[in-house]
């Protein structure tokens, strides 16, 4: 879509501009009293008006050498060979013009008394050439930095009503009813295991709280609080429900989104381990490949379970979390298979250990050996 | 007055525990058995014919409207969870109270008060009337259930050949067995996906996934040839349901 020829508006701007230009021309040509205001007006006005139009199309020329990708040699030489074609179509049509009013009008001489003024009418040709170009690129530039704008503004929106989401699923209340059924449960016959849980209750919902408001933390903080809510869980369960943890110690200080895990993680209880007459085993591995932190999750599921209708839902909003916050520099893959459920998780591996000079040494050390 | 006999079913051992020990307090009530998941309750109630039934709603494998849909006894029941979503339900199925955990002493005193109220007036609603219920608002199920003595068959709606009606029952024919199940063949049809299981024949629903053609043998009278070559007679407003449907 052309810029200016797409929008009225814009068009009758522009072209106004050119006719200003013509009325330059002509008095330029006209003052000096080489020609009569009559010959000068003919001749420029509608010559600078058709200029205009043609120079137009350089906006096709901009497009294929945006500033951005092609060196300012290039943009110099392209445009210059642009101008020179631009100039030549013009003067085709000029001379013909020419030739239409010196028979119409009947101008004496015209001809040659134009022809001695062509080296200043290509001068103002290149300059017109040059200055159409240059809105052009200052219209790209500015379509450009909008687009990011309202891109950007987009995807700052769309992470915000993430992590909103996120952290309104993050205390499920049914998890939180049954907890407190548990300690209920326990209070009359095993005060000690009330207390416990109570004290694991309390370090899990401050830590949601707390690292739920932080933009990025640690691998390590967000794998204890899913630990802790996995250890509330295990009270519940009972045997039915085993942990095995791999974690990498390079990864612990990764940073990543608060609560990306945890969802994931209580996924694999509700939709797996309490489908389960006998529960079984979620596993959850961290590990340092190359500039990639990956993350997997693994449960057993019951290939014949109900499927609810919000199955996925949590998925769904790690997976837009995702996106929003890394665009696509991060991955989440899961599939179920022979009775298993896995989820696989890529993150740019970052740190902040321009932070912590120590740190940054004994990974570094760590990395290297 | 008589003994209450009472089932707990969760499958939670804390979550059971808690009511075990509210019952302590209640020695007209006698825990006949302690289930951990649905097949269990099955089985338990149809061997111990309890009158009480503590009920879970999540579980694996059979949730507590699925217990329900599957034993035949008339007994009160009290719904136990941390949902609030079932109670609408829970009450459509005449469930007697509905406990949201966690749950106080006088709360689980004030649902024991009912129960007693109820088993003296010894008025139960028929069974057909609560398995409706167990089973409306489920739009479209993907599984169903079948119970022969105190076991429990899950046949995934994919699996069925077709159905036909045996008097009182529905005969569902799949993976070469037929289960019977005490329902209506309209009920059954309702809770079936209209887009692969379709009403040929006053007495038979197909799944159209296991038709292979028709043949037409009367007039206004044709038969379905399935995949493994049993033949289902269609009547004409059965074919016109097909017609509709292929």
């Amino acid at each position: 879509m052309h810029p200016i020829l797409s929008n009225q508006e814009r068009l009758a701007v522009y072209l106004i501009g050119w006719l200003i230009f013509g009325v330059m021309l002509a008095a330029v040509l006209a003052l000096p009293r080489d020609f009569s205001w009559l010959e000068a007006g003919t001749l420029a006005i509608p010559l600078t008006l058709v200029y205009g139009l043609i120079c137009l199309s350089s906006w096709y020329v901009c497009r294929v050498f945006p500033l951005q990708k092609t060196s300012v040699a290039q943009v110099f030489a392209v445009q210059a060979l642009a101008a020179i074609i631009t100039i030549a179509v013009w003067g085709l049509l000029g001379s013909g013009w020419v030739i239409v009013l010196e028979r119409v009008l009947t101008f004496v001489a015209f001809r040659t008394r134009v022809l001695a003024k062509a080296p200043l009418m290509i001068g103002v040709g290149f300059i017109l050439y040059s200055l159409t170009a240059a809105v052009h690129y200052l219209i790209m530039t500015f379509e450009a930095s909008k687009e990011s704008d309202r891109r950007e503004l987009q995807s700052r929106i769309f992470a915000q009503e993430a992590e909103l989401k996120a952290l309104r699923a993050q205390i499920n209340p049914h998890f939180l009813f049954n907890s407190l059924n548990s300690i209920s449960a326990l209070a009359t016959h095993n005060p000690s295991a009330v207390r416990a849980m109570t004290l694991k209750l309390a370090d899990f919902l401050r830590k949601s709280l707390r690292l739920g408001a932080q933009e990025m933390i640690r691998l390590e903080e967000e794998i204890s609080m899913s630990l802790n809510f996995l250890e509330i869980e295990q009270i519940r369960y009972g045997s039915r429900l085993q942990i095995v943890q791999r974690i990498d110690d390079v990864c612990k200080d990764c940073l990543v989104p608060p609560l990306i895990l945890q969802p994931l993680i209580e996924n694999s209880i509700v939709h797996g381990i309490a489908h389960l007459l006998d529960g079984g085993t979620i596993t959850l591995e961290a590990e340092w490949r190359g500039s990639v932190l990956h993350v997997h999750i693994e449960n057993p599921i019951d290939p014949d379970r109900p499927r609810s209708k919000k199955g996925g839902l949590g998925l769904d909003n790690v997976t837009k979390r995702l996106r929003a916050i890394y665009k696509d520099d991060a991955q989440l893959q899961s599939d179920e298979r022979d009775g298993a459920f896995r989820i696989d998780l890529w993150l740019p591996a970052q740190t902040n250990l321009g932070l912590d000079r120590s740190t940054s040494e004994s990974v570094h050390a760590r990395l290297t050996e | 007055m008589d003994i209450i006999r009472a089932i707990i079913v969760d499958d939670e051992e804390l979550a059971r525990s808690i009511v075990r020990e509210y019952l302590s307090d209640h020695p007209e009530i006698q825990i006949a058995a302690e289930c951990s998941n649905g097949y269990e309750a099955v089985k338990a109630v149809t061997d111990l014919k309890p009158n009480l039934l503590f009920l879970d709603v999540q579980m694996p494998k059979l949730n507590g409207f699925e217990v329900l849909e599957l034993i035949e006894a008339d007994l009160a029941v009290i719904f136990v969870t941390a949902y609030e979503q079932y109670a609408v339900k829970a009450f459509e199925v005449h469930a007697v109270d509905y406990l949201l955990k966690p749950f106080s002493r006088e709360r689980f005193d004030e649902a024991l008060a009912r129960v007693q109220e109820k088993l003296a007036r010894n008025e139960f609603v028929p069974r057909l009337e609560v398995l409706q219920a167990a089973r409306s608002g489920t739009e479209t199920v993907e599984r169903v259930l079948v119970r022969d003595g105190s076991k429990v068959f899950v046949i995934p709606t994919e699996k069925i050949d077709y159905i036909e009606a045996q008097d009182d029952y529905v005969s569902i024919r799949s993976e070469g067995k037929s289960h019977l199940k005490k329902q209506r063949l309209s009920d059954l049809q309702s809770m079936l996906d209209p887009k692969k299981f379709v009403r040929i024949h006053r007495s038979t629903i197909l799944n159209v996934d296991r038709l292979a053609r028709l043949e037409l043998y009367a007039k206004d009278s044709r038969m379905a040839i399935l995949k493994d070559g049993t033949q289902l007679q269609v009547s004409r407003s059965g074919y016109e349901a097909l017609k509709e449907l292929l």
